[in-house]
């Protein structure tokens, strides 16, 4: 299973590979934004992607919006800092299967992860 | 921040005294050396605030990085001593009942140091919405910069586009998963909608 991760921020795509590396996902690829997403995700293998919001070059909404002009079935979990419900309506409304809100437990990162996955 | 960075945040002349220096009231009469510098405007000084915060945010990252390394270490040799132990419980002169005993506490203590360092690292986050919180008052600053800048007909505005930016940081959670519940009920309710229409 290869997983897509999608941040700008170093840290963060450091937790969540730990994360993932601790509920036994360890294929992981990363971008530091949405455009640098699509061309990984360009090189194929990608079985679902976790990106955050607010980013440079091209921001999360935008990327899911590409992303699911071409691929309506890869699932996608938001993670972000960006809490009130306009903005999780808008992501969902782009295409994202599920949010979840910075900071985040490693157990709700499972749990999202895993009820993506089905 | 290291002292290098600190030097050049200096020199920059954010942090001078904006009276003449001692020099200058010894040598009153002598021409200055080189032309004087205009006075330092407000939008001098926001763009000198954005250049400071931007630079906080990069070496807070870096340092926050170097954490996570050691937090790495940690764990990696923690699971060697785990490995180690592990064989030593194998052998046939650790079978006595004692023995038994104090291995089987180093393997607990063992896991409880492991949790405690994955524990550490989720908290590293407190750094990406740091970085966010500064990024939205960088936003704030730049305008007013900016508008400043308009209003004296003089200077440069902002460089390019910067990250998209969170439009609110007061609905940010500094708790991990205080958000959760308000999340999940707005995609709950969003997945209702879709599926009735």
């Amino acid at each position: 299973m290869k997983i897509l991760i999608v941040d700008d921020s170093s840290t963060m795509r450091r937790i969540i590979i730990n994360t993932l590396s601790r509920i036994g996902y360890s294929d992981v690829i990363e971008a530091e934004h949405g455009k640098a997403g699509l061309e990984k995700l360009g090189q194929g293998g990608v079985e679902m992607i976790i990106t955050d919001w607010n980013m440079p070059e091209m921001d999360g909404l935008e990327f899911v919006t590409v992303v699911r002009g071409s691929n309506p079935s890869i699932p996608i979990l938001m993670v972000t800092t960006n809490a009130a419900k306009e903005d999780i309506v808008a992501a969902l409304q782009a295409g994202v299967n599920n949010y979840v809100v910075k900071p985040f437990t490693p157990d709700t990162l499972k749990e999202k992860i895993e009820s993506l996955l089905g | 921040m290291d002292q290098s960075e600190i030097d050049a945040l200096l020199n920059t002349g954010a942090n001078k005294p904006a009276g003449k220096s001692k020099k200058a009231k010894e040598t009153p009469s002598e021409p200055p050396a080189v032309a004087p510098k205009p006075a330092e405007t407000k939008a001098d000084r926001d763009g000198q605030v954005i250049s400071e915060i931007d630079a906080v945010t990069a070496v807070t990252e870096r340092e926050t990085n170097k954490v996570m390394d050691q937090l790495d270490l940690i764990s990696q040799l923690i699971a060697k001593q785990q490995d180690l132990v592990t064989r030593v419980m194998e052998q046939p002169d650790a079978q006595t009942e004692g023995v038994k005993q104090a291995l089987h506490e180093i393997m607990t203590s063992g896991k409880t140091i492991q949790d405690k360092v994955y524990e550490a690292m989720d908290l590293m986050q407190f750094q990406d919405i740091t970085r966010q919180k500064l990024e939205r008052i960088v936003f704030h600053l730049r305008q007013i910069h900016d508008y400043i800048i308009e209003l004296l007909g003089t200077g440069l505005k902002s460089e390019g586009e910067r990250a998209n930016i969170s439009r609110t940081i007061a609905q940010t959670g500094t708790t991990p998963d205080e958000k959760r519940t308000h999340a999940d009920s707005v995609v709950e309710e969003f997945k209702r909608s879709q599926q009735k229409g």
